[in-house]
């Protein structure tokens, strides 16, 4: 703003300054447990499109709560994922902010380096000392904590039950089982769309997970610098394994990313896919009308024919969302105590009840009883998460590894090759 | 040589001289063959409209299956009921119709000063003027969007139908100006000269001369503004919350992780093509008249 | 903003005009008044709006252009240093830059040909149709011209999907093994298709405008070259053609400034992700401010956009004063 400020000055333009004087001064903690009489404010929180869509139960009932306690009232926006960190970036380099916002965990680090949001005393908020590692990482800058974990995903592999009972088949315990499962699979199978295992080419997460379960890395900090590491032997391995399985058992376009797969999945036409935890359910069935969560169920081809399991030997991405409190926002403490309500044990349990996982260890056994939770929760103990560089959001915005792994896939370039590239590119845009 | 001539013109209007049947024959096909072709090029050009058609009409289980058919097996209408009571269609819809209708008649208001300027007075700075209006056509848009963004918000233009209207006005603007120049071009001076003998006064010149012989131009020009304004979506989404959003910004909302919905996606795609077709109707014979003025004052 | 299918025809038809119009034109402006100040008030508003808009926004991305501006200097009010030539230098020793550039010219060059081509065949082919299915070519392409950009860019994402489209549907029903085919593997085949968009929905706006033009080529004089014994090739090129000629220069360069700066139709068909072969200019000046956070780079790509137009625009302008009459 001061940059604007100078500008604008020099211009003679001075109406502008005073929109430009109420950034935070950085002084207090918003204080989650301040007693604040919030009658007549109305707090404003942004949250990403899926909570309207999948949970919006959890936001309205954490909303009647919070209004009850503080007498302010919420009003909630959703936010499409397409195009939302150039509307959120022109957001918080004005003065009209929003209080709360939730940003992808793999984002969070750009936000919270560059000093978008305010600092958090972690204490005040519910299972705090066990939150998942993969979620809570992204909010800690210089011993500091900036965000609060909100909920999270692991992919696990899921499978077509009936295709797995035609061909004698039981749920796979190693990755050899899997292999060998779909080798049956293909065999017994002859449609020409027919997929043993589904795997989209530009698939980041699980081409990456294929990366840790052979011992890879993606990149390591050395010192003051990044170094990108998808060259390294292990990693190499993982590509190469993942390649063999795309090439032999997907027949699946090699373009496109994971956001078709439950759709084609549910075409029966697959016999296993590596997804989202929540996908087990949609792929058995979707609301009728999709724009209203709550309209009745339409049952697809493999209603009742689907079962997930952890995916064997390949450890899961954990991921996730956060929440923070806006460094402009004129409501600090109220959002605090909104994030405090929103992410507590009785909403997380909602979540859970929405197929969800928790923000916290603790509450991952719960989620473990929940049917159809089993498998993701068990995945989430084994887990991995991206490089905690400041940068890391403009490695994923920048495709690098979509395209690294497309271009494997394709047959274009050998693992190595596109490695090297990736490598190249990781390292400039992490360290510049 | 005169054998091929048929094939251009109008041939039953063709003076026939020599070797009438061959050519008639040839007519015959050739004009049996371009009608094929404009068979053929409508089909091309429809096709894709069929099947946004084709799509809006079915069930989410029949959208969404290997061997798409060509035409919808269990017809329904729940992709339009989905996306008209969608969270926040009919808000944008009206966002939209408003923003729209304001932008292009302030454009056309603003733009029909600025163009009478250009048309009916040499001045100095003329032509400068004209070089604004001509080159603001090439700036990329969004290359501006923050700068213009934090502009706005400074005057408390973000978050209204306003701010974006006013940013709309000036997208349409120079194409506004400069077909209305034309338009004002093709009046005849010797007509206000007439007029004001007559003992017209200056305004009543414009009022009983020029604005009424415009009339077809303003309507022709509005048709640009309007496809314009009513099709932006990155300024409204970067400016505006949820609520105050047009259809476009709408559209984008079916794009979620979990997929596309596509069928929602396309009935709501049909109905946002609707207000601009019903549009397009309206003043349909306005467009060829706007098309056809110079011609006929020139 | 660009907008293949958007601008309207009108007004432009009416300005071929032979001879005639430009004495009776000549004659008139002679007697333009100079009118005083009125003038001046009459041009204020849009000069306000047009200055005030875009003249300040402008400008503060040709400033930003010579700074370093990143998140943090946004989001905190930092000033951001100033660089120099920095930005540029960069840009233009980036061997990606040159490479969406030249792909953003073949793109410009193949969809604008093809187009005002198109277009002009679909505008003779018009008059040479029986008035029903002349009826029909209009109802469609007004169908067309109303579809907005971003829904017939999803409308052909949705066409083209490898798993669910009918393309490959049709075409493997030809008996071809189009099965799963990625119309975006290659991006050869993707610019294809992004091209068939462009064109299908430049065309309506193209044919309707020298239809509307073609009306004014006398009819007396193509049946008098008709008797006189030319061919239907010699009378397009001798008499048709140069009374459309200035139309077609307008709607041609109308069209390459449109696609030049081309953006939703990639965007779109590539789920607002374009990979790198999916980059023109402008999705990339975008891609490098608002995903890579790196505004002043986005500004000087943008600038330089601007200044590679600038010699299209330098012929547009001239062949807008020339037949205009403007000056």
């Amino acid at each position: 703003m001061k940059r604007k400020i100078a500008v604008a000055a020099a211009l003679a333009a001075t109406m502008l300054a005073a929109a430009c004087g109420s950034s935070d001064d950085g002084g207090t903690t918003p204080n989650a447990d301040a007693s604040v009489d919030g009658a007549g404010k109305t707090l404003k929180v942004w949250l990403m499109v899926d909570a309207q869509s999948g949970r919006k139960n959890v936001v309205d009932e954490a909303n009647a709560r919070f209004t009850q306690a503080t007498g302010a009232q919420v009003q909630v926006e959703y936010q499409q994922w397409g195009d939302h960190l150039a509307k959120k970036d022109a957001t918080l380099a004005g003065n009209d902010v929003p209080d709360v916002m939730e940003l992808g965990n793999t984002e969070m680090p750009k936000y919270v380096f560059n000093g978008a949001f305010a600092e958090l005393d972690k204490n005040q908020f519910e299972n705090s000392a066990n939150w998942l590692t993969g979620l809570s990482a992204p909010c800690e800058y210089e011993g500091k904590t900036y965000c609060v974990p909100y909920y999270a995903g692991a992919r696990v592999l899921i499978y077509n039950t009936d295709l797995f009972k035609k061909s004698g088949l039981e749920a796979p315990k190693t990755y050899a089982d899997v292999l060998a499962a779909a080798d049956k699979l293909k065999a017994d199978n002859s449609s020409s769309k027919f997929n043993a295992y589904y795997m989209p080419g530009r698939y980041q997460y699980a081409g990456l997970a294929w990366v840790h379960g052979s011992g890879g890395e993606i990149a390591k900090q050395e010192g003051e610098k990044w170094v990108a590491k998808l060259s390294e032997p292990g990693a190499q391995e993982g590509l190469t394994k993942w390649k063999d399985l795309v090439d032999k058992y997907s027949v699946g376009d090699k373009t496109k990313n994971e956001v078709d797969q439950a759709q084609i999945f549910a075409q029966g036409q697959t016999g296993m896919m590596y997804g989202a935890s929540w996908e087990v359910g949609s792929v058995q069935e979707q609301p009728k009308d999709p724009n209203d969560p709550d309209s009745p169920k339409v049952k697809t081809k493999v209603h009742g024919k689907v079962a997930a399991v952890a995916m064997p030997e390949i450890p899961s991405f954990l991921g996730g969302s956060n929440l923070a409190v806006v460094g402009k926002s004129q409501n600090q403490d109220l959002a605090a105590q909104w994030i405090k309500v929103f992410t507590d044990t009785k909403s997380q349990e909602l979540l859970i009840a929405n197929k969800v996982l928790p923000n916290a260890t603790n509450l991952l056994d719960k989620a473990a009883q929940v049917e159809g939770n089993e498998a993701s929760a068990e995945a989430a103990k084994s887990s991995w998460f991206v490089p905690m560089a400041p940068k890391w959001a403009d490695v994923e915005s920048a495709l690098v590894i979509q395209e690294m792994l497309g271009s494997i896939a394709s047959g274009q370039a050998s693992p190595a090759e596109a490695a090297k590239k990736a490598d190249d590119q990781i390292n400039t845009i992490l360290n510049s | 040589m005169a054998t091929i001539a048929p094939t251009s013109g109008r041939p039953r209007r063709r003076p026939a001289r020599e070797s009438d049947t061959v050519t008639v024959g040839r007519s015959q096909l050739a004009t049996v063959l371009a009608n094929v072709v404009g068979i053929g090029f409508v089909i091309l050009m429809a096709f894709p409209v069929y099947w946004v058609l084709n799509t809006a009409f079915k069930p989410s289980n029949e959208i969404l299956q290997f061997d798409p058919t060509l035409f919808p097996h269990n017809p329904t209408f729940d992709n339009f009921v989905s996306a008209f009571n969608a969270p926040y269609f009919q808000e944008s819809l009206i966002n939209g119709v408003l923003i729209t209708l304001g932008a292009v008649f302030g454009a056309i208001v603003v733009g029909f000063l600025g163009a009478l300027a250009i048309a009916r007075f040499r001045f100095y700075g003329r032509k400068g003027i004209i070089l604004v209006v001509l080159g603001v056509q090439m700036v990329p848009l969004v290359a501006v969007l923050i700068p213009l963004f934090l502009m706005m918000q400074g005057f408390g233009l973000t978050k209204n139908l306003l701010g974006v209207a006013i940013v709309y006005i000036v997208l349409i603007l120079p194409y506004t100006i400069w077909t209305l120049r034309g338009f004002i071009y093709g009046i005849p001076r010797e007509l206000d000269e007439a007029a004001l003998i007559d003992g017209c006064t200056q305004r009543q010149v414009f009022w009983r001369i020029i604005l009424p012989l415009t009339g077809p131009g303003l309507v022709a020009t509005s048709v640009y503004g309007f496809i314009q304004a009513w099709n932006e979506f990155i300024i409204i989404n970067t400016f505006n919350d949820q609520s105050q959003q047009n259809l476009m910004a709408w559209l984008l909302q079916n794009q979620t992780q979990r997929g596309t919905y596509w069928g929602p996606m396309m009935a709501g795609s049909i109905m946002t093509a609707i207000p601009v077709v019903i549009f397009f109707l309206i003043i349909q014979r306005h467009i060829a008249t706007g098309l056809t003025a110079g011609a006929v004052k020139g | 903003m660009s907008a293949v299918d958007t601008p309207s025809a009108p007004a432009r038809p009416t300005r071929p005009g032979g001879p005639p119009q430009s004495h009776a034109r000549r004659r008139r402006r002679r007697s333009a008044s100079s009118g005083g100040a009125t003038p001046y008030w009459l041009a204020v508003p849009s000069l306000i709006l047009i200055i005030g808009l875009l003249g300040w926004p402008m400008l503060r991305m040709i400033i930003l252009s010579f700074q370093n501006m990143r998140l943090r200097e946004l989001f905190q009010g930092i000033a951001p240093p100033w660089v120099g030539l920095d930005n540029y230098t960069r840009v233009l020793t980036d061997s990606v830059f040159w490479t969406v550039t030249a792909r953003t010219v073949v793109f410009t060059i193949v969809s604008v040909s093809l187009t005002v081509v198109l277009g002009l065949a679909i505008a003779l082919l018009m008059r040479r149709v029986a008035p029903s299915v002349r009826i029909a070519m209009i109802v469609a392409m007004m169908f067309v011209w109303a579809i907005p950009q971003l829904v017939a860019a999803q409308i052909f994402r949705w066409l083209v999907d490898s798993d669910f489209g009918v393309i490959n549907y049709l075409l493997t029903q030809l008996g071809l093994d189009y099965v799963n085919h990625s119309w975006f593997a290659k991006p050869l085949e993707g610019w294809a298709v992004i091209t068939a968009l462009v064109v299908w929905a430049g065309i309506p706006f193209i044919a309707i405008t020298l239809n509307a033009g073609l009306t004014q080529v006398p009819k007396e004089l193509v049946e008098a070259a008709t008797v006189d014994g030319a061919t239907p090739w010699q009378i397009l090129r001798n008499i048709t053609l140069p009374i459309l000629r200035q139309l077609i220069i307008i709607v041609t360069t109308l069209s390459v400034i449109w696609n030049f700066g081309v953006f939703t139709q990639p965007w779109v068909i590539r789920s607002g992700q374009p990979e790198p072969g999916y980059q023109t200019l402008a999705t990339y000046a975008y891609t490098v401010a608002f995903k890579n956070n790196n505004y002043s780079l986005g500004s000087a790509i943008s600038v330089i956009t601007v200044v590679l137009l600038f010699g299209v625009m330098a012929y547009y302008i001239r062949q807008m004063f020339k037949i205009g009459d403007v000056d």
